[in-house]
């Protein structure tokens, strides 16, 4: 494909992530307006391909699930991949059956369908779905993608995100933050906090992002969100905490969040905030 | 572009009651000849397929009996246009068949270019219960917590909590909790305070960008960012739901962006 994904997850391989995936694509047709039955198409053979992730990918173990979303006029493509030990033997050994009727589904709903082994193991399942009622964005991502830097133990409770152009980032992290934010058991005060500094994030953090995507990943703990975005533009993280709308509303992100750290992340630094619900 | 449907895997065998292939063909064969005890017996068969699609197409859009319902016509559908001649296994002709006739049924339903009514009233639902919880706790619920009093999956609440974001008349419009009459509709409760915040704002230093935004949404700024207020103490305040105070403050902040980006 050579371009670059609009939005790209990397997250654990746990059945609840899959909600995650299901509210980026909502919020991806809101953005593109994709219509209410087309959506649906596209939530449900996405959520199979995902759920294939979860229940077979890594034999009952734990590992990364990848999904990406490419948007062009009138198609969207949506690729979600694993690292495990393939589904194809699964498939063609004719014994897991439900695995079967979500493969099913997933060739009825995507007019276009293809299934790959990944280089060094995995699975790679690639849907293109048309979206006649989609309007293009006005920009689409074509340099400075970076995916999300997600690996290891943390990603048992990290979700990493990239997602372009802002149009698109608008729609789609405040939505990722409210999901992760139920998880962290939040009331829903403070999932509204936690869309308002997504919100601010965006407008605030684009434009010094390195390239043409909005890095985020958010870490999930009991009553806590943690989250590091970029790399950002050296010299810039402190200008997006401080910035402010004026007298009577002040710096959103400072008031919003209980924690602020600036990284350095060789030339660039990381943002680092935290929301904790303190109730 | 890639290439179209490469690496066909085989027909799902549907769970349901063991059948040798032998005894499926023989119903069907009795099924074309109009057999209707065969027909049954295959319905029965296949059954457990439409339930199957029917709990996995959109999950959270409408009630279950419904989907099931539509599924269940799909596969009627399927069973008469199947032809065992042409040798290709039942299942991978009815999940598209199946699948095909909801998605028709909601093309028919609006859902094209409407919410779902299920997915408006399911909104409405989770606003009132986190009104009533807050009452009764003293503080904002969890989703968790929204879901387990309204017997609802935590994703049909986000669901919702992101409809009332998305949608102006969603909540403006619908009468609240208790109300008796058109006049205590959300929209007028809020009509009625502006008067009030007018007065308050008379001798506030309110800076030009923050002074085109509409009174109300000034005040619930300031009680938000200057007081430290919550947002449910804000609702309390103000006498709107918590989540209306979620959109008021979403929507004042973008425009006071869009404002700040034009002065700038």
């Amino acid at each position: 494909m050579g371009e670059s994904p609009n939005v790209c997850l990397t997250l654990s391989n746990q059945p609840d992530n899959v909600l995650v995936v299901r509210e980026t694509l909502s919020g991806m047709a809101e953005t593109v307006g994709v219509d209410g039955v087309d959506l649906n198409d596209i939530r449900t053979a996405v959520t199979e391909a995902c759920n294939n992730v979860v229940l077979h990918a890594y034999e009952g173990g734990e590992g990364p699930l990848h999904v990406e979303v490419y948007l062009s006029a009138d198609t969207v493509e949506v690729v979600v991949r694993d690292h495990g030990t393939g589904i194809m033997p699964h498939i063609r050994s004719d014994e897991e059956e439900a695995l079967g009727i979500g493969l099913s589904i997933i060739q009825a709903l995507a007019p276009r369908v293809e299934f790959k082994d990944v280089d060094g193991g995995g699975t790679e399942v690639r849907m293109e779905f048309t979206t006649p009622t989609a309007h293009p964005l006005a920009s689409l991502v074509r340099n400075g993608f970076r995916p999300p830097d997600v690996a290891g133990a943390e990603l048992a409770t990290t979700t990493g995100l990239a997602v372009g152009p802002d149009a698109l980032a608008r729609k789609v992290l405040p939505r990722v933050l409210c999901v992760l934010a139920a998880r962290a058991h939040f009331t829903t005060d403070r999932i509204s906090d936690a869309e308002l500094v997504a919100d601010a994030l965006v407008s605030e953090a684009f434009a010094p992002s390195a390239g043409d995507h909005l890095n985020v990943s958010v870490t999930v703990e009991p009553r806590s969100l943690a989250m590091r975005v970029g790399p950002l533009e050296s010299g810039s993280a402190e200008r997006v905490i401080a910035s402010s709308l004026g007298d009577g509303v002040g710096p959103v992100i400072e008031k919003l969040t209980d924690d602020r750290r600036v990284a350095a992340d060789g030339p660039s630094e990381m943002l680092e905030l935290r929301l904790f619900d303190q109730r | 572009m890639m290439p179209a449907k490469t690496a066909l895997p085989k027909a799902p065998r549907e769970a349901g009651t063991p059948m040798s292939p032998a005894n499926e063909a023989l119903l069907f064969a009795r099924h074309i000849e109009g057999d209707l005890a065969a027909r049954e017996a295959l319905v029965r068969r296949f059954m457990p397929l439409a339930r199957s699609l029917a709990r996995r197409y959109d999950r959270s859009s409408e009630p279950f009996e419904d989907l099931l319902q539509v599924a269940s016509l799909g596969l009627l559908k399927a069973l008469d246009r199947f032809d065992p001649a042409l040798g290709h296994p039942f299942a991978s002709f009815a999940v598209p068949t199946i699948l095909g006739e909801m998605r028709r049924h909601f093309r028919d339903a609006g859902w094209s270019v409407h919410v779902p009514r299920g997915s408006q009233e399911r909104a409405l639902k989770v606003r009132d219960a986190q009104e009533r919880l807050a009452n009764a706790q003293g503080r904002a619920p969890t989703v968790n917590e929204l879901a387990q009093y309204l017997e609802l999956s935590a994703e049909e609440v986000i669901d919702a909590l992101q409809a009332i974001q998305a949608y102006e008349s969603l909540s403006l419009d619908a009468p609240r909790p208790g109300a008796t009459d058109e006049a205590t509709s959300y929209g007028d409760a809020m009509g009625a305070e502006d008067a009030r915040y007018e007065l308050v704002e008379l001798d506030a230093t309110v800076s030009a960008v923050l002074g085109r935004i509409p009174a109300r949404e000034r005040e619930i700024l300031r009680m938000r960012f200057v007081e430290d207020l919550t947002q449910t103490e804000i609702a309390d305040r103000v006498g709107i739901s918590q989540m209306q105070v979620s959109r008021l403050l979403r929507r004042s902040l973008d425009q006071l962006r869009a404002l700040t980006a034009t002065t700038s």
